[in-house]
């Protein structure tokens, strides 16, 4: 049976510390250098800070990471790319990008309704011995090509490896744990298989206080977030973008 | 048989139109794609045996259990270890690029004099003869650990032992001088506070050991109307805790001392609690008009942490207005408040950066680059990233992250006294030593770092007491030999100490502290020497603007 990885990150409980972008970074050998402006610069997870818009004591402040979206319903990158280098992938649900094929027009970063896509403006650079520092797993980005979050896929690698060595054709979900939810201190994003009517993730997402972002616009994402603030739960349909702080200053590409 | 041109124009047609159908155009597409995705400059991963090792985080005093993922012997990722008592799985974000920092572009690696190349020899040679000719101060930023004891001993010889504590440490110094028990000797025990009103400390933003109380908020407080563990944020400006605060009040920079001594005199005037300390000598009135708040706020503040004990007051930095408060609330010495969690801690002195009548000051690399030195001693100053332009005569490369071998003793705010050993999971490059190394070599007398850990862990097997975490947890008298405690603690276990009697702390308070302006430390990651970033977080943090970043020193 295929199933349909996501995630559901709890607002409530995210302190934005930023846990979950140096560990995706670290983990997917995003590089350090050139350091870039927030409209060049190359961050598959992204916290963003965003607030009730008031000042003084009634001034609300919350965080929210955004990545890919993994949208599942008429997929906005992968009907766009004319390379074919972005798929759904079937037996999990994850949206796959191919740097390999990726000829870098950007038309997927245009589509993205949720500005989760970056493009490598530079040759990926590293200080001087610090390449020994690389995860072995994941392979380097070329300059010109797209990349997003691909939920970990060296990881969900690793664990069908295990899986096939031990004999078993299903994956151990405890071995499939994407790096951002692995390092979150508050336990704020939850993943797992939402096709599972059993799995806490699933049973999360179905909660009244979740929530999707952009959901009128019917991409399906896999991604859910949820609150118990309103205010918070208003920014998801907002034509912005969830971004006080400037939502033109966070744009990519 | 004649070709003609027209049998030519069909044939490199057919030839083509045929071409199609097979998978060569393809094929070469995606070869070249490839081949053009993996120039020679294009950095590769290294390729190795993977393995995970268990230890723990030495770059800061809250020691995290750390899991590192190795190839080919280099360490390409870290992690939690959910099974670590105190950090319980959770790193600090700069711990996640941790294993970057050997290579960071301001990393030392030669002896410099003034800032000209220099050697070994020459800088034992002038420390040798700056001890010849005076006492010499050794500054340790890590205290409690065996290389601490190295310079312990040194420095009863040839002059003083100082330490350069954090923030976090010094907020406890008020109750050693109250209650005679050392500081270091103190924890709050927050496990079982049911309110915490925290005086601008960042809590959930790098206080403490991260894990510990970012996990404890996670269960009891987030996202809950009426949570199990109320957090009263008292800050300026909305930082990252007080979004997250059960309540926020904003008031005065500066002003905690005065709000402490009104909230006080609400306690003991409402007999809110039992009286157990001096009437503050400020009105509710004056500490309204210097916070900003109102009478009525102060007093619904009072009764707020009244209604829900244990409560236990936090300052961000050293405040004896606040350290006044617990006294009064009866949270010094009680469950859910301040606690001694250790009967072997010794008292320490606080390092003057202005000291003076010394020939030389050593300062190890564990104290951070903001202890700058005002004296006209000579500095000889360790450090593994070369920091900044403080005034250091001779500045010593030091082993960077896992590259040497230490003690991890128990960070400074648990409320349970912990033991753990960071084993060197990578090799040092040659030119590095650290500040006890050095000394050891002067002076053949003293003890090793290695030397010392082992009769630490003979002390544990002795007293068998509290439980060894590793795998699994194991009562400490278990244990058939200190060799297998010691396989066990490099394997990146961690020793537990019994859990700490509260009673065993008395504080008495026989007049109301005199008001200082209170300081609080800029945020927790200006605190952390700049160079010392992983270049990770310094690129994530400016592309994404969620911190602000120091200007300078980056990769």
């Amino acid at each position: 049976m295929s199933a349909r990885y996501g995630m559901v990150i709890d607002l409530d409980r995210c302190t934005g510390c930023g846990s979950c972008m140096m560990a995706c970074a670290a983990e997917n050998n995003v590089p350090p250098l050139p350091q870039a402006s927030a409209r060049t610069g190359l961050t598959p997870m992204l916290v963003r800070k965003v607030s009730n818009g008031m000042e003084g004591v009634a001034r609300r402040e919350a965080f929210i990471p955004i990545m890919c979206m993994h949208c599942e319903h008429e997929t906005p990158c992968v009907r766009v790319c004319p390379q074919q280098a972005v798929e759904v992938d079937k037996a999990t649900g994850i949206v796959m990008q191919m740097p390999q094929r990726c000829l870098g027009c950007r038309y997927c970063m245009t589509a993205c309704p949720y500005h989760a896509r970056y493009f490598n403006w530079r040759d990926p650079a590293w200080p001087s011995g610090m390449e020994k520092s690389l995860n072995p797993g994941v392979a380097v980005r070329m300059r010109g090509v797209v990349e997003k979050c691909n939920m970990c896929h060296a990881r969900l690698h690793s664990a069908k490896e295990k899986a096939a060595a031990a004999g078993r054709r299903e994956i151990d979900p405890a071995d499939y744990v994407p790096a951002c939810v692995e390092a979150c201190p508050t336990g704020a994003i939850r993943f797992g298989n939402l096709a599972d009517k059993n799995d806490p993730a699933s049973q999360e997402a179905r909660s009244p206080d979740a929530f999707r972002l952009l959901a009128r616009i019917g991409t399906e994402p896999k991604v859910y977030y949820k609150s118990k603030e309103a205010w918070v739960r208003a920014l998801a349909e907002s034509t912005s973008g969830p971004s006080s702080k400037g939502a033109s200053e966070v744009q990519h590409g | 048989m004649k070709v003609t041109r027209r049998d030519l124009l069909v044939w490199s047609a057919g030839a083509a139109a045929g071409l199609m159908v097979t998978p060569v155009p393809w094929k070469l597409l995606d070869d070249s794609s490839i081949w053009s995705q993996n120039w020679p400059w294009i950095p590769q991963p290294m390729r190795g045996p993977v393995e995970v090792k268990q230890t723990c985080c030495s770059l800061c005093p809250n020691g995290c259990g750390m899991r590192v993922r190795m190839a080919a012997g280099w360490p390409v990722g870290v992690a939690g270890v959910s099974s670590h008592p105190i950090s319980r799985g959770a790193l600090c974000p700069l711990g996640f690029g941790a294993h970057q920092l050997n290579w960071h572009p301001q990393r030392l690696r030669t002896v410099r004099h003034r800032g000209i190349p220099s050697s070994w020899s020459q800088a034992q040679s002038a420390f040798t003869r700056a001890c010849s000719e005076g006492p010499v101060v050794i500054i340790d930023g890590y205290p409690g650990r065996a290389p601490s004891s190295v310079f312990e001993t040194f420095s009863q010889k040839r002059g003083a032992y100082r330490v350069a504590v954090g923030s976090e440490s010094r907020a406890l110094a008020p109750y050693e001088s109250w209650g005679g028990v050392p500081s270091a000797a103190l924890g709050y025990d927050l496990e079982n506070a049911q309110t915490i009103v925290s005086f601008g400390a960042p809590l959930l933003d790098g206080w403490g050991t991260p894990g510990r109380f970012t996990r404890l908020w996670a269960e009891r407080a987030a996202g809950m109307t009426d949570p199990q563990l109320r957090l009263i944020q008292l800050e300026a400006s909305l930082s990252r805790t007080a979004a997250r605060a059960w309540q926020w009040i904003p008031l005065r920079a500066g002003s905690d001392s005065a709000l402490a001594a009104g909230v006080a005199r609400v306690l003991l005037e409402e007999r809110l609690v039992a009286a157990r300390g001096p009437m503050p000598p400020l009105t509710v009135s004056d500490a309204a008009a210097q916070t900003g708040l109102t009478p009525d706020a102060i007093r619904d503040l009072a009764r707020t942490m009244a209604a829900r004990p244990p409560v236990v007051a936090i300052a961000a930095d050293h405040n004896r207005a606040i350290a006044a408060l617990n006294v009064v609330l009866g949270s010094a010495g009680a469950r859910g408040g301040l606690v001694r969690r250790s009967k072997r801690a010794q008292p320490w002195i606080s390092a003057d950066p202005a000291i003076a009548s010394v020939r030389a000051m050593l300062i190890d690399s564990s104290v951070p680059w903001d202890f700058a030195p005002q004296t006209d001693a000579e500095v000889f100053r360790f450090a593994a990233w070369d920091g900044g332009s403080s005034k250091a005569d001779w500045l010593l490369p030091a082993p960077g992250f896992l590259e040497e071998l230490t003690d991890v003793p128990t960070a400074p705010t648990s409320a349970i006294e912990t033991f753990a050993v960071a084993s060197s999971l990578v090799k040092a490059p040659p030119q590095v030593q650290n500040a006890a190394q050095f000394l050891c070599s002067l002076d053949s007398s003293l003890s090793t770092t290695e030397k010392i850990i082992h009769a630490r862990c003979q002390e544990l097997f002795r007293a068998r007491k509290g439980t060894v975490i590793g795998q699994e947890a194991t009562p400490l008298a278990k244990f058939t030999s200190v060799q297998k405690l010691e396989e066990q603690l490099w394997k990146g276990a961690v020793w537990v100490g019994e859990p700490s009697q509260p009673e065993s702390l008395r504080c008495e308070l026989k007049e109301w502290p005199a008001a200082v302006a209170s300081s609080h430390p800029e945020s927790w990651l200006t605190r952390w020497p700049e160079a010392v970033l992983p270049p990770l977080a310094s690129k994530l943090y400016t592309e994404s603007s969620l911190r602000e970043m120091p200007e300078k020193g980056n990769a």
